[in-house]
C-alpha cells in the first residue's frame, strides 16, 4: 500500500519579512502600516482559496502578530469551521508592535534568542493564542526548532505534536546565496518528517526515552541532488522558489510537478510512505511582484503548484493532513530504527546522475553514483551532540548538526593539491597502478532483504595498463545496526592470476562550514589480536599499519564520536594523520586478492563517550 | 551622478547570480543602466534578460515534464 501525505501550510504574516525591505526604497519602518497590513492579509486569503478551491485542507500557523489582528483571527475561525484546516501557531512572523515593546527586539530568529527570552517568548505566544482562541495550539514550527526550545514548549505546553524544525541543507550555501545575510546555519537534518531526539533536534530519536514529544516536519520538500550544492531556496516545493532559482522557462515551470513526482517515488524506498510539505510565506507572494517574476507569475505558480496536489487527491493518489493529523499517523506504525531512505536522480540538469541519502538515529549518510558510489556527506547522529544555539551559548548562530565527511566544503576527491579531501572510497591497485572508484560513474538500484536495505551499483571497469577488471560495489544496511556494510566485488579480470589490491577507506575530518576545524585531540588507533598503533592528531603526516588489523578507528572528541571500520578477514589495517595543508584523517582496510575476490568491510558510527 | 533607486522590476545581478548570489541592482535612469554594488555588473535590461536566458541553459531538463520514476 502506498501513501503519499501532503500538508499545506499557510501563515498570516502581518509584516512579511520581504515587505519589510520596503522600507529601504525610502518608505521609514512602520510595522502598523496599514497598506501592509491589508496586503498581507490579502495574501493570505489568496493562499488560502488557491488550496481550498483544490478541495486541500491546509494548516493556518498563526503569527505573533496575527493574534492581535482581529480580522486574521476571524479567517483563521471561519476556515477551521468550513474547511476543516488546522489552527497553529509559528514563531515565524513574530515582529510587530506588541512584540517590540515587550522584547525590544529586532530579532526574528526564534532559535537565536537566549534561552531565558526564548521561554518569555513561547509563554506569550502561546498565552496570546489561548486568549484569543481559547485553546492552545497542537502545531508550531519555524526554520529552526532547537531541542532546548522544544522541550520547554513539550514541558510546558505537552499537547504540541508536530512543528516545523528545520530546512534541509540551508547552511553556509544558504548564506552565501543571501548575500551572507541569512542567518539559518542549519545543515545536517533529515529532508523528511522524523522523530527527533531530545538532545539534538536533527537527529532522529533512538527510543521512547530520547523522543521529544513531536513529529518535526522540514521547512519544505527540498531537492536532494540540486540542494546538495545549490541553494535550498531555489529547490523545493515552493513554486516562487523555483522562479528564484529561475527554473522556469517562459512562463511554465513543469520542474515543480518533477519534483512532487519524485518524491511520491520515495514510496519505493520506505515501506509505501512518502510526504510533501507546501509552505510559502506571504511575502513571496506581494503584489509589487519579486525580483524576476512580476505578481502574474507568482499567482500563476502558486494556483498550478495547489492544482497539482488537487489533481492527485482527486484522483486518489494524495491525502492532504494538517500538520497535527499528519503527526498521528506518522507515529502509528512506526518503529524508532526505521530509516528514511531515498535513490534520487537529477531531475534538473539532465545528467542521469544518482544519489542515496539515508538517515536513521545512527547516522545520515549520503552516496553519490557520479563518483562510484562514494559517500559525500556523513553525519554521526548516534553521539547525539548536545548543542544548544542561540545568544549566550558556545554555538551561537551556528545551528547545524556537525559531518565527519562533506565532500562539497572539505573537496572530496579532487584537490588542489597533492593532500586529501574528505570522502569515503576505495581504490583498486594492481603494483604502481591505482583507480579510485570516484572516478568511475555509475548507476545504483535499491532492494529490501528482510530488515536490510541493499543499494547495488552496476559494476564498473578499471583499466590497467595490460589487463582490466571489473568491480561491483555493494551497501548493505542493517535495521538498527548503526553500520553500513560495504561488498567491494572483484571479478572479469582479463588476466587469469593477476594480483588486485582493493583499498577501502575513509579520509574525513569534522565541522560545520567549509573552514577547517583543529583536529588536535583526535586519536587514531589501529587494533589487532598482534598488537596495537595510536597517532595523537598533531598535523605530523605521521602514518601506521598493522597487519591483520581487527579495528582501525578514529576518535574525534570535538564530536563525541567513534569511527571505525573493520574487515570480515584478514586485512591490512591503516592510518594516516594529515598535516596541515591537509587537515584531515585516513582509516583503511587493504587485501589483496588473486584474479577475483571481495573485500567486506564495515563503517559504523558510535558516540564516544 | 543621480541616487540609484529600484526598477520597475527588482532585478537581482546577473553576474552575482552565476555565482548564486541573490544581489539586488540598482537602476540609474539618467543612464537607463542597472549596476550592482557587489561586482562591477552594468547593463541595460536587455543586457539583463539576456544573461538570465544563459543561467535557465544550465538546467538541460527546465522545460521537461519527467513521469517516470
Ligand atoms: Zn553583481
Amino acid at each position: 500500500m502506498t501513501a503519499f501525505y501532503v500538508n499545506i501550510v499557510h501563515r498570516p504574516e502581518m509584516v512579511p519579512e520581504y515587505l519589510q525591505k520596503e522600507a529601504e526604497q525610502g518608505k521609514v519602518e512602520d510595522l502598523t502600516r496599514g497598506a501592509v497590513l491589508r496586503e498581507s492579509l490579502d495574501i493570505f486569503r489568496t493562499q488560502q482559496q488557491t488550496a481550498h478551491d483544490q478541495g486541500l485542507r491546509t494548516t493556518i500557523q498563526m503569527t505573533y502578530a496575527s493574534l492581535f489582528n482581529a480580522e486574521a483571527v476571524a479567517i483563521a475561525k471561519d476556515h477551521h469551521a468550513r474547511f476543516g484546516d488546522e489552527i497553529g501557531s509559528t514563531f515565524l512572523g513574530l515582529q510587530c508592535a506588541e512584540f517590540r515593546e515587550q522584547f525590544r527586539s529586532k530579532e526574528l530568529a526564534i532559535w537565536l534568542f537566549s534561552i531565558e527570552d526564548k521561554r518569555r517568548i513561547v509563554d506569550a505566544v502561546f498565552g496570546k493564542f489561548h486568549e484569543v482562541f481559547g485553546f492552545y495550539p497542537t502545531s508550531t514550527g519555524s526554520y529552526y526548532m532547537d531541542a532546548e526550545l522544544v522541550n520547554y514548549i513539550k514541558a510546558s505546553y505537552p499537547m504540541v505534536r508536530a512543528a516545523v524544525a528545520t530546512c534541509w541543507e540551508e547552511g553556509p550555501k544558504a548564506y552565501w546565496n543571501a548575500n551572507n545575510s541569512w542567518y539559518t546555519l542549519l545543515d545536517g537534518g533529515p529532508w523528511n518528517p522524523w522523530i527527533p531526539s531530545k538532545r539534538n533536534i536533527h537527529c532522529p530519536a533512538s527510543d521512547s526515552d530520547d523522543d521529544i514529544g513531536l513529529v518535526a516536519i522540514p521547512h519544505l520538500s527540498r531537492d536532494l541532488m540540486a540542494v546538495f550544492d545549490g541553494p535550498g531556496s531555489y529547490y523545493g516545493t515552493h513554486p516562487q522558489n523555483l522562479l528564484r532559482g529561475m527554473v522556469n522557462e517562459d512562463r511554465e515551470l513543469p520542474y515543480f510537478k518533477n519534483l512532487v513526482d519524485q518524491y511520491r517515488s520515495l514510496a519505493t524506498y520506505n515501506d509505501g510512505y512518502a510526504y510533501n510539505m507546501m509552505y510559502v510565506g506571504p511575502g513571496w507572494m506581494s503584489k509589487s511582484g519579486r525580483w524576476e517574476a512580476d505578481y502574474a507569475l507568482l499567482l500563476k505558480s502558486y494556483q498550478e503548484g495547489m492544482a497539482y496536489y488537487g489533481e492527485l487527491k482527486r484522483q486518489g493518489l494524495a491525502q492532504d493532513l494538517t500538520m497535527s493529523e499528519f503527526a498521528d499517523v506518522y507515529r502509528r506504525d512506526r518503529s524508532y530504527t526505521r530509516p528514511e531512505s531515498a535513490l534520487w536522480r537529477d531531475i534538473l540538469y539532465s545528467s542521469r546522475r544518482q544519489m542515496f541519502w539515508y538517515a536513521d538515529p545512527s547516522m545520515r549518510f549520503c552516496l553519490d553514483m557520479n563518483q562510484g558510489g562514494a559517500l559525500v556527506d556523513l553525519r554521526p547522529y548516534a553521539a547525539k551532540l548536545v548543542r544548544p544555539c542561540g545568544v549566550g551559548t558556545k554555538a551561537n548562530q551556528d545551528a547545524s548538526y556537525p559531518f565527519l565527511v562533506q565532500s562539497l566544503y572539505r573537496a572530496g576527491y579532487f584537490t588542489h593539491y597533492a593532500g586529501e579531501g574528505a570522502v569515503k572510497s576505495c581504490k583498486i591497485g594492481h603494483g604502481q597502478e591505482q583507480a579510485d572508484l570516484c572516478t568511475c560513474r555509475t548507476q545504483a538500484s535499491f532492494s529490501v532483504e528482510g530488515d536490510t536495505r541493499v543499494v547495488t551499483l552496476e559494476p564498473v571497469t578499471i583499466e590497467f595498463a595490460d589487463f582490466s577488471v571489473r568491480v561491483q560495489s555493494i551497501f548493505r544496511l542493517t535495521e538498527g545496526s548503526g553500520e553500513i556494510e560495504i561488498v567491494r566485488r572483484v571479478f572479469d579480470s582479463t588476466r587469469p592470476g593477476v594480483e588486485v589490491s582493493i583499498d577501502e577507506y575513509i579520509t574525513a575530518c569534522y565541522g560545520t562550514t567549509e573552514y577547517p576545524e583543529d583536529l588536535t585531540g583526535v586519536r587514531l588507533s589501529l587494533i589487532g589480536a598482534t598488537g596495537s598503533e595510536t597517532i595523537d592528531y598533531a598535523y605530523q603526516c605521521r602514518e601506521a599499519e598493522l597487519a591483520e588489523a581487527a579495528c582501525v578507528e578514529a576518535v574525534v572528541p570535538q564530536v563525541d564520536t567513534r569511527l571505525s571500520l573493520r574487515a570480515d578477514g584478514p586485512a591490512l589495517g591503516y592510518l594516516r594523520e594529515g598535516f596541515s595543508f591537509s587537515p584531515m584523517y585516513t582509516l583503511g582496510v587493504k587485501k589483496t586478492i588473486v584474479e577475483k575476490g571481495e573485500l567486506r568491510t564495515w563503517l559504523k558510527v558510535e558516540k564516544a563517550s | 551622478m543621480a541616487q540609484g533607486r529600484k526598477g520597475k522590476l527588482n532585478y537581482r545581478c546577473p553576474r552575482c547570480l552565476m555565482r548564486e548570489i541573490d544581489m539586488d541592482m540598482l537602476y540609474d535612469a539618467e543612464k537607463a543602466e542597472y549596476y550592482c554594488l557587489r561586482c562591477s555588473f552594468v547593463g541595460d535590461e536587455a543586457e539583463v534578460l539576456r544573461l538570465n536566458t544563459q543561467f535557465r541553459e544550465k538546467y538541460g531538463a527546465r522545460t521537461i515534464r519527467i513521469t517516470e520514476f
